[in-house]
C-alpha cells in the first residue's frame, strides 16, 4: 500500500543521499576533510554504540583504532603489501588479540570489561610509542595513498567517497545484525543479564561476539584513517580519544545506535572548529557541551528532534531511553 | 515418575546456612508446590535449580541428568524455564518483542542466515511470531500485544512473565509467587492458566504465599523453613499438619 508518508519518506531518503553525495562539490577541500574525520569518528561512535546493546560500555575503542592503523602501516611499508589486502589482516588482528583479552575480561562482567578497557587503551598507546618497532613517538608514515587501478585516493574528494564506502559497509553490517535474531538476544542481555540467561542465551558467548565485531570495525576505521592522514602517531589513539568517541553517542542519542553516532560526531567535529576556540581549550568546551546535553537534551539531539518530528522519520530503538535510563537493573553477572 | 530431585541440597553463606539438606522431588505432569514462612529459602531454591547460584552440597537431578553445575543458559536449554518473582521484563520492548526473546532456543535458521536474512530465516521468525502470539492469546494479552512492557499494569506484568518462560518450551517450569499483588479476579485467571499449563504436560514448580491458591492448585506440597524441609504431602495433610502451623504462627497464612 502506497501511502503519502511512504512516498515522501522516500523523497525525504532521496534527498539526503543526493546532499550527502554532493557535497564534496559543494564545499572546500577544508570542510570536506571535516566530513571525512566526521565519517570517521562516527564509526568509532557505531562501534561503541553496538556494544553498548550488550550492556558493555567500551572505553578502549580508540586503541583498537589504532590496532587498525598500525597494522595496516606496518603491513604497507616493511611488508609492501596494497592497501586493501592489509584491511581484513587489521580486521583480523584486532580481533584476535581482543579475543585474548576478553576472555578473561567478559566472564567477569560489566564492571570488569570497563576497567579492562581502559588499561588496554593505555597498555596499547603505550606500545606503539616504546617498542622502537611500531616508529616510536613520533609515529609511523606511510607513503603511498590508496588505489584502485588507475583511480587514486590522494585528493579530498577520492578520500570522501572512499570513507563512504567504509561508512555504508559498517552501517549495511549493523543494520543486518540488529535485524536478525541474533541482534535480538543482544538487547534482550542489554535489558538484563538473568532474564537473558533464563530464556537460555549463553551471555558470554553472545557478548563476545558483539565485541570482537566491534572490534573489527574499529580496526577497518583505522585502516581508513592511515588513507587520509597518512601518519599514525600513539597520541592519536590514547583514552581521550575514546572517552570521545563515547560522547559521539550520547551527544547524538544514545537509543539511536546507527544515527546516533554520526550526528554525534558531526556536532563534536564542527561545533570547536566554528567557534574559532584555540586547540587548547576545546576539552573545556567538550565537556560543557556533554554536561548540556546529558541536563537538557538526555535523550541526545535525536531524541529532542523526534519528540518534534514526524514518526516515520526517526524510530527509536527500542530500549535504553537516555543516559541515565531508569529501567535497567543493575549488572548481575 | 520424578522429574526432578533435589537430594541433600545446601547452600551456605559463611557461617549462615540459607538451605540445608534439602530433599524432595517433583513428579512429571503435577503442580507442585514450594511454601514456607518469609526467608524459608524458598527462592533460593529456584536460583539453586536455575543455576542462578551454585549449590554449596547435594545434587540436582532434572530427567536424569545431573544439573547442579551447569551455567544458567545451559539449564534452561535443558527445559526448565522460570518466571520470576519480581517483575523481569525487558521493559522497553513490546509484549509481542518479549515473548520473542524467549524463542531464542527454538527453530534458528543459523548465523549466516539470519544475517543475510535469507527466506529460511524470514520462515523461522514468521513461525515464531505465530507461536508468540498463541502464547500472548493464551495468557489473555491479545489486546496489549503491541503495549510497551513497563508500560502494563502488574497483573498483566505478571502475565507475561509467565509467557516469556513458556516460548522457551519447557518441561518444567518455576514460577516464583505468579499471583502475589493481583487481584481476585486476575488471581483466579492465573490459576485457571496454571492449571492449564500443567494439563498441555509442563510440569510446575511452584512458590506462592497465597495460601488459598496453593491449596486450590497444588497436587503436591513441600514446606520448608529455616532452608530445611518440615513436611510434605497433599494439600489436605498439609493444611493440618501441626508442624506447619507452628512454622506459621503469626504469619499472615492467607495473604494476598
Amino acid at each position: 500500500m502506497k501511502t503519502g508518508t511512504d512516498i515522501t519518506k522516500k523523497l525525504v531518503f532521496a534527498v539526503a543521499v543526493a546532499v550527502v553525495l554532493a557535497l564534496p562539490w559543494m564545499t572546500g577541500p577544508y570542510t570536506t576533510q571535516l566530513f571525512i574525520l566526521t565519517m570517521t569518528y562516527g564509526m568509532l561512535g557505531l562501534s561503541f554504540a553496538f556494544t553498548i546493546r550488550v550492556g558493555l560500555p567500551r572505553f578502549d575503542s580508540a586503541a583498537w583504532w589504532g590496532v587498525g592503523a598500525y597494522t595496516t602501516a606496518i603491513l604497507m611499508t616493511k611488508a609492501d603489501m596494497s592497501f586493501w589486502l592489509t584491511l581484513p589482516i587489521a580486521g583480523i588482528v584486532s580481533m584476535a588479540v581482543g579475543f585474548l583479552i576478553y576472555r578473561i575480561a567478559i566472564p567477569r562482567g560489566m564492571m570488569v570489561f570497563l576497567m579492562f578497557g581502559m588499561v588496554i587503551a593505555l597498555a596499547i598507546q603505550q606500545l606503539f610509542g616504546s617498542v622502537e618497532f611500531f616508529g616510536g613517538w613520533g609515529g609511523t608514515e606511510v607513503i603511498e595513498a590508496p588505489a584502485i587501478g588507475g583511480l587514486v585516493f590522494d585528493g579530498k574528494r577520492e578520500l570522501y567517497y572512499l570513507g563512504l564506502g567504509f561508512l555504508g559497509f559498517n552501517l549495511i553490517c549493523y543494520y543486518a545484525l540488529m535485524r536478525s535474531r541474533i541482534g535480538r538476544s543482544w538487547n534482550a542481555i542489554g535489558q538484563s543479564v538473568k532474564l537473558a540467561s533464563s530464556v537460555g542465551i549463553n551471555v558470554v558467548r553472545y557478548r563476545m561476539a558483539n565485541v570482537l565485531i566491534s572490534n573489527f570495525f574499529l580496526a577497518l576505521t583505522g585502516s581508513f584513517y592511515m588513507a587520509f592522514s597518512l601518519v599514525a602517531v600513539p597520541a592519536t589513539f590514547g583514552l581521550d580519544k575514546s572517552l570521545n568517541v563515547i560522547m559521539y553517542v550520547i551527544i547524538g542519542g544514545i537509543a539511536y545506535s546507527l544515527l546516533g553516532p554520526l550526528v554525534g560526531a558531526l556536532i563534536l567535529a564542527f561545533v570547536p572548529e566554528y567557534m574559532r576556540v584555540a586547540a587548547e581549550y576545546e576539552s573545556i568546551i567538550t565537556a560543557v557541551v556533554i554536561i548540556l546535553v546529558v541536563i537538557f537534551l538526555p535523550e541526545g539531539v535525536l531524541g529532542w528532534v523526534s519528540g518534534r518530528a514526524r514518526p516515520w522519520l526517526l524510530r527509536r530503538r527500542p530500549w535504553v531511553r537516555s543516559v541515565g535510563s531508569k529501567n535497567k537493573e543493575p549488572e548481575s553477572g | 515418575m520424578s522429574l526432578l530431585t533435589l537430594e541433600n541440597v545446601g547452600k551456605s553463606y559463611g557461617r549462615l546456612e540459607a538451605v540445608s539438606g534439602l530433599e524432595f522431588s517433583v513428579d512429571k505432569g503435577t503442580v507442585h508446590s514450594l511454601i514456607g514462612p518469609n526467608g524459608a529459602g524458598k527462592t533460593t531454591v529456584f536460583n539453586l535449580i536455575t543455576g542462578t547460584i551454585r549449590a554449596s552440597c547435594g545434587r540436582i537431578v532434572f530427567d536424569g541428568e545431573d544439573i547442579t553445575r551447569l551455567e544458567p543458559h545451559k539449564i534452561a536449554q535443558r527445559g526448565i524455564a522460570r518466571s520470576f518473582q519480581q517483575t523481569f521484563l525487558f521493559m522497553d520492548y513490546s509484549v509481542l518483542d518479549n515473548v520473542l526473546t524467549g524463542f531464542h532456543m527454538r527453530d534458528r535458521a543459523g548465523v549466516i542466515r539470519e544475517f543475510l536474512h535469507t527466506r529460511a530465516a524470514r520462515e523461522a521468525d514468521e513461525r515464531a511470531r505465530e507461536q508468540a502470539l498463541e502464547i500472548v492469546d493464551f495468557m489473555g494479552l491479545s489486546e496489549q500485544k503491541d503495549e510497551l512492557a513497563g508500560n502494563l499494569p502488574h497483573g498483566h506484568q505478571r502475565a507475561l512473565g509467565v509467557s516469556i518462560a513458556l516460548a522457551c518450551d519447557p518441561t518444567l517450569l518455576l514460577m516464583d509467587e505468579p499471583v502475589t499483588g493481583m487481584n481476585p479476579t486476575e488471581s483466579n485467571e492465573m490459576v485457571e492458566r496454571i492449571r492449564r499449563i500443567r494439563d498441555r504436560g509442563v510440569t510446575v514448580l511452584l512458590v506462592e504465599h497465597s495460601m488459598r491458591v496453593v491449596m486450590d492448585i497444588s497436587d503436591m506440597i513441600t514446606v520448608i523453613s529455616y532452608g530445611k524441609k518440615i513436611a510434605q504431602g497433599l494439600p489436605d495433610e498439609i493444611k493440618h499438619d501441626p508442624q506447619v502451623i507452628e512454622a506459621y504462627i503469626g504469619e499472615d497464612t492467607d495473604a494476598a
